[in-house]
């Protein structure tokens, strides 16, 4: 295998060095965590750093725990650890559930969700949950530390806020507490893939209901329009068909190798009732158990 | 047979043998501990040294185009890089069926990847660098795409030298034309069949292209030495096809058989990719500009799908006619196929479906048209199914489609109209006893054919489809192969041959042979991996044919071996040849129950007499097979008049498909598949092509879908979006069902299965699921969307 | 910018000289001489070149050898250094492997599963293995070796 580009390697030992070395580096160095994108997109030719900056030896970028009322998930932490927490289980059971959804267990064994959300590809499973989650991603730069909003996080296909001398550090979460949700990923088969259309549905004991969509747009986004129609009402079948009548408003989607633009349409219609169905189902107690196949 | 022919080879004698220790059982495979272990060595395992470089190729980035100008300057410049070749320094066609394929393209490029010239250097970051600065001048041409527009009376031919293409007999070009083969073949009077037909049915089908995608990758090591010999290892099935096409193509450098040599490893699947003769053309070439050293060709997974063969995309009308009682009385097929820019493989693949494209039915009348048009996409050439695959697609929903216009139930459709032994097949000769009637009535039974089911969930329609499958291997009638055998002081065996195993199981299947003739365990017979200096011809590991040819061979060899051992025991201690036999790796006698002598006493060193003196030595054995009945000279209007096919094998499908209305996906609840394959020496490996090959055929149906764009540059040529099947796509269950319908002239009755396996599982899954939801789709993928969408339009239109 | 990176390769350690852009790969394969890892599409979708790193399944095509300085690599030959496993035995009595090349990254798939879940359903089996692509046998007879052996003595070291 050839990767033909040269670069650079370092494996700083604490968050300033890293820091250093990136304001030192500019916009030629890379972060590299798990990798699962960055090797990959080397070997492709596609990307030509300087240097790559390995952060897997930063401490206090792993784990996830609870601070100041809410979950810390660590930039470091993989999608298998997060599959394995009892933490997000019991919490935050829908991010498990997309996790799941990613890749195979040899990439989710070393692939990030935070690099997941900084790779920021529109179709990246990490996205519509922490929309729907209401989460926040944390990063440390050479001016301090700063919170973005999911929902300021992307800005286009593979574009984030992040700044070339920024190190995302953690993502923080809100408790939901009781509450139901529901990730759905369109793919072409049982296997791995890249998901065509996403759907992440929370539903509060409030009447609250917070809808994203990822794969369908240039980024991953939530929909006020369809939360606003379900807001505080119960979820019969009318008031399901009237979100459905209002995604082709909200979605863009294209046609590529994966899915025809036509069906994407289709199957994010199909997919949020199915969706709001299991949150609303999970909220109850009566619903299908996360990581029930529903597609 | 009903034919009164006689057969080569020693089956009779084999298949006298009633008791049977081996044969027929569940044997281990002899190669499981290599694979297990991590000892199996493959081509690109092999160290070679730091002497070994490294070829990077230069690709043409556009379908059609003319060379107009080649400056390999800048890349020569660069350190490690020792030498740069391009079509001028290699200015042979090769081919396996006809030469129309250049090492490099020399003139025009004919289609997106196709090799332009290649860079050898020191390490492969060099080679890849240095290759992005060969500089190539194109003329940009308009590339045809769709085998329909190159059969347009204006297309401009793709191969303007067509004519002068040497080529197979049995192949019928059309100068001045995209037609670069036209197979042919009529018996009785077509419009006399409709007529007689009370229902006629007519359609086109289109089926795709398709890719192989075996785990291992294309890879090829050369080395031409300060002898003057050339020396491959290479990935391959074919290792003497190949060493034929290298001397054929290379006999201008004064190559010749005889200073070439093929050795092939372990291989990680073919499929029929690594058949004949794709890159592995380049690392031949290279090597002789590099004389002394060895240069390696590995091919990346994008490369793999777009300059290694693809599987051809056909476009396919079908019209048949049957009478109200359910006979067929009329079969007219025609088939354009997008055979790519080279045919010399592929062409042959047109010309097996050209002979036997009515499908396992007897027919009266029938008119099959067979023609492989050149366009500008990627060579095809041979895959699992050999054009069976490609078309059966149609001819299985056509006929379940004409069952229900008749109002007949669609299996039974089949049972009254299929082919049985002594029919005529499409090109005159009889059809071989096969067990197709046994074939569906076990499948019919394994899916509960005739008895609905429905989902308690409302959003899921359950939906039955029953299809047949037959297919002959497509052969020269003169394929052979041949099979050397010796012991070993501790009485084990080798057998060297040079059939391949891919995986399917074919070492095995040649020990158990070997073990069942000499009494000999099948884990004390190593058979060996081809090496085309040591290892005796085989023609190639392709068209399910070596079980049947190979092992005719090593059974002959086995026999000859035990031959010799007898007349040793005779020599030394009397016995009557005809009183000895073998048993638990001794000799025994009828006679004589006192006596038994163990194999590997003597089978080396010989037996030592009263005298001191000794009589045998080492026991080897030889044994070819070749059919004598085979002919592919015919009528080249009609296609009657020679045997092209040795023997066809036949079986059905069945599956009870799972169908989302919302989603339009597709779960496969049941599949059964039955399979003739006249005597399974080891049933396990049968199932195991059963399991495989099915779920290879449910994959090419329900989500691989290669695309290409405008300019004829494959959009998705990796695992990440060209999708193949993971352990989570398996059938929820899959019931294998062995019909033994014995073969006359197979060894034990045994004939092939590889291929078939996958033939029938994308017919069936349509025919299900027009039964599950009423939409009827014609061509490949039934993908989830198409299913979906065409849902949705059904829906509109009510 | 060559970096001098040390390893342990199945238990014997490493001390190579290894450039950033050199794949884990093909440091294994070229310079520590184990070739059961395999080339399959160097983009992490076949799972062939899978190795476990520190104690986990990774796709070695995606990490970088530099990244491993100072780990773990355990490879099929590792585990086969022992003797075969009880599943290996399995495999090769059911005949679990056809071409053979997916076979090192489906035991070591396979191993890491077992160590997790000694008892494993059907549908954890087919997770497990399912970033390992095999072309040849459809899955069925490695997932019915991995339940033979697991319905009773998992994962246990035999003498082969």
């Amino acid at each position: 295998m050839t990767i033909a580009h040269r670069f650079d390697y370092v494996r700083p030992d604490s968050l300033a060095a890293a820091l250093q070395v990136l304001a030192e580096r500019g916009p030629g160095a890379r972060l590299l965590a798990g990798g699962t994108d960055l090797v990959a997109w080397l070997r492709d030719d596609a990307d030509h750093p300087d240097v790559v900056v390995d952060v897997k030896h930063l401490p206090g970028l792993s784990g996830i725990s609870i601070e100041d009322g809410r979950v810390r998930i660590g930039a470091l932490v993989t999608f298998t650890e997060i599959i394995e927490s009892d933490l997000i289980a019991q919490h935050l059971p829908m991010l498990a559930e997309a996790s799941h959804t990613v890749a195979s267990n040899g990439i989710r064994n070393r692939a990030t969700l935070v690099g997941n959300l900084c790779s920021a590809v529109p179709s990246c499973d990490a996205g519509p949950p922490l929309l729907s989650y209401e989460g926040t991603v944390h990063a440390a730069g050479p001016d301090g530390e700063r919170s973005v909003p999911a929902e300021e996080w992307f800005t286009g296909p593979r574009a984030t806020v992040i700044e070339p001398g920024e190190i995302v550090t953690h993502v923080t979460l809100p408790i939901p507490g009781d509450h139901g949700a529901c990730y759905l990923k369109l793919s072409r088969y049982r296997g791995e893939d890249l998901a065509q259309v996403g759907v992440a549905v929370v539903a509060t004991p409030g009447g609250e209901y917070r809808v994203s969509f990822g794969a369908v747009g240039p980024v991953p986004f939530r929909a006020p329009e369809i939360e606003a129609h379900l807001a505080g009402r119960d979820l019969d079948d009318e008031v399901i068909a009237g979100a459905e009548a209002l995604v082709d408003g909200v979605i863009s989607p294209i046609s590529d190798v994966r899915a025809s633009a036509a069906y994407r349409s289709h199957m994010s219609r199909v997919m949020l009732r199915r969706a709001l169905r299991a949150a609303v189902g999970r909220l109850r107690g009566d619903g299908p158990a996360y990581g029930a196949e529903l597609l | 047979m009903t034919t009164g022919r006689t057969y080569p080879g020693r089956a009779d004698e084999v298949n006298a043998m009633t008791e049977l220790t081996y044969v027929g059982k569940d044997v281990s495979r002899i190669d499981g501990l290599d694979k297990v272990s991590g000892a199996a060595v493959y081509v690109d395992d092999i160290d070679f040294g730091p002497a070994l470089l490294h070829a990077e190729v230069v690709e043409s980035p556009y379908g059609h185009a003319i060379i107009t100008g080649i400056d390999t300057s800048a890349a020569e410049a660069v350190p490690g890089v020792v030498k740069v070749v391009t079509g001028r320094d290699f200015p042979f066609t090769f081919g396996m069926y006809m030469q129309d394929r250049y090492v490099f393209a020399v003139d025009r490029v004919r289609f997106v990847g196709e090799q332009v010239a290649a860079v050898i250097a020191d390490d492969p970051r060099t080679a890849k660098a240095a290759a992005k600065l060969v500089a190539v001048d194109y003329e940009v041409l308009t590339p045809m795409l769709d085998p329909m527009d190159a059969v347009a009376d204006d297309a401009e031919p793709i191969h303007p030298g067509l004519g002068d293409y040497p080529h197979v007999p049995w192949f019928f070009p059309k100068a001045g034309t995209n037609i670069s083969h036209w197979r042919k073949t009529r018996r009785g009077d077509i419009e006399q069949g409709f007529a007689e037909a009370d229902v006629v049915l007519e359609d086109t089908y289109r089926v795709p292209r398709y890719a192989h995608c075996a785990i291992e990758p294309h890879v090829v090591v050369a080395k031409l030495d300060h002898a003057d010999r050339l020396t491959l290892w290479t990935a391959s099935q074919s290792p003497y096809a190949q060493r034929h096409v290298f001397a054929q193509a290379l006999a201008p450098l004064g190559l010749t058989h005889q200073n070439i040599r093929v050795i092939t490893p372990s291989v990680g699947g073919g499929f029929g990719g690594k058949a004949g003769v794709s890159m592995e053309i380049i690392g031949a070439a290279v090597a002789t500009a590099v004389k002394g050293r060895p240069v390696k060709v590995r091919f990346t997974r994008e490369q793999e799908f777009y300059n290694t063969y693809q599987r051809q995309g056909v476009v396919a009308r079908l019209k048949v006619g049957a009478t109200r009682d359910g006979r067929i009385t009329a079969i007219e097929h025609t088939m354009h196929w997008d055979a790519g820019a080279y045919v010399e493989y592929g062409a042959n693949v047109v010309n097996a479906a050209g002979l036997s494209a009515t499908g396992p039915y007897r027919t009266p009348n029938l008119k099959i048209d067979s023609l492989c048009v050149y366009t500008n996409l990627p060579p095809g050439g041979p895959y699992r199914g050999f054009g069976y695959s490609e078309f059966m697609f149609g001819v299985e929903s056509h006929m379940t489609r004409l069952a229900q216009e008749l109002g007949i139930d669609p299996v039974e459709f089949r049972r009254i109209n299929a082919i049985a032994e002594g029919d005529p097949l499409p090109y005159g000769e009889p059809m071989n006893p096969s067990g197709l009637q046994e074939a569906i009535d076990r499948t019919a039974e394994a899916i509960d054919w005739g008895v609905e089911e429905t989902s308690d969930d409302p959003t899921k329609r359950i939906g039955k489809g029953l299809a047949l499958f037959w297919k002959a291997p497509a052969m020269p009638p003169n394929a052979s192969s041949a099979s050397f055998l010796k012991f070993n002081e501790d009485g084990s065996i080798n057998i060297t041959v040079s059939g391949m195993e891919l995986g399917q199981g074919y070492a095995t299947v040649m020990a158990q042979f070997a073990a069942e003739v000499l009494s000999v365990p099948p884990h004390k017979i190593r058979v060996e991996n081809p090496d085309t200096d040591r290892n005796p011809y085989e023609w190639q590991t392709v068209a399910s044919h070596v079980t049947w040819s190979c092992g005719n061979a090593v059974a002959a060899a086995a026999l000859e071996a035990r031959e010799k051992i007898f007349k040793v025991v005779h020599d030394a201690h009397g016995y009557e040849e005809g009183s000895l036999y073998l048993e638990d790796e001794k000799v025994k006698c009828d006679t004589d129950p006192e006596f038994e002598l163990e194999l590997k006493d003597f089978v080396v060193a010989g037996i030592e007499t009263e005298d001191g003196t000794y009589r045998g030595g080492p026991i080897v054995g030889s044994g070819t097979f070749m059919p004598e009945f085979a002919s592919a000279r015919s009528d080249p209007e009609t296609g009657q008049g020679g045997h092209p096919n040795v023997h066809y094998t036949v079986g059905a499908a069945g599956v009870i498909l799972e169908v989302d209305v919302e989603t339009g996906k597709m779960r496969v609840k049941k599949a059964a598949l039955a399979v003739d394959a006249g005597k399974a020496i080891n049933p396990r490996l049968v199932e195991g092509q059963i399991t495989g090959g099915l779920l290879q055929g449910l994959a090419t149906v329900l989500y691989e879908d290669m695309r290409f764009d405008e300019n004829g540059r494959l959009l998705n040529p990796t695992f990440t979006d060209y999708k193949i099947p993971t352990s989570k796509d398996v059938p929820d269950e899959i019931v294998p069902i062995i019909v033994e319908t014995p073969q006359p002239d197979g060894p034990f009755g045994a004939r092939g299965v590889g291929e078939h396996t996958m033939i029938a599982a994308a017919p069936v899954v349509a025919d299900a699921v027009a039964d599950a939801v009423g939409v009827r789709i014609t061509s490949m993928p039934v993908t989830a969307e198409k299913v979906a969408l065409a849902l949705l339009e059904h829906d509109d239109e009510r | 910018m060559k970096y001098t990176v040390t390893l342990t390769v199945n238990g014997s350690r490493w001390e190579l000289d290894v450039e950033p852009n050199e794949v884990l790969l093909d440091v294994l394969r070229e310079k520590v001489g184990i070739k059961s890892p395999k080339i399959g599409c160097e983009r992490g979708d076949c799972g062939s070149c899978t190795v476990m790193l520190d104690g986990h399944t990774v796709r070695s095509c995606l990490v970088l050898g530099v990244e491993a300085d100072g780990a773990d690599v355990l490879t099929l030959e590792g585990i086969s250094d022992e003797g075969l496993t009880a599943l290996q035995h399995k495999m090769v009595e059911l005949s679990s492997f056809q071409c053979g090349f997916c076979a090192p990254g489906i035991v070591l798939s396979t191993h890491e599963l077992l160590q997790h879940h000694p008892h494993p359903t059907r549908e954890q089996v087919q997770e497990a293995v399912s970033g390992n692509l095999c072309r040849c046998t459809g899955y069925d007879p490695i997932i019915e070796a991995v339940l033979a052996v697991t319905g009773s003595a998992a994962g246990e070291e035999v003498s082969a």
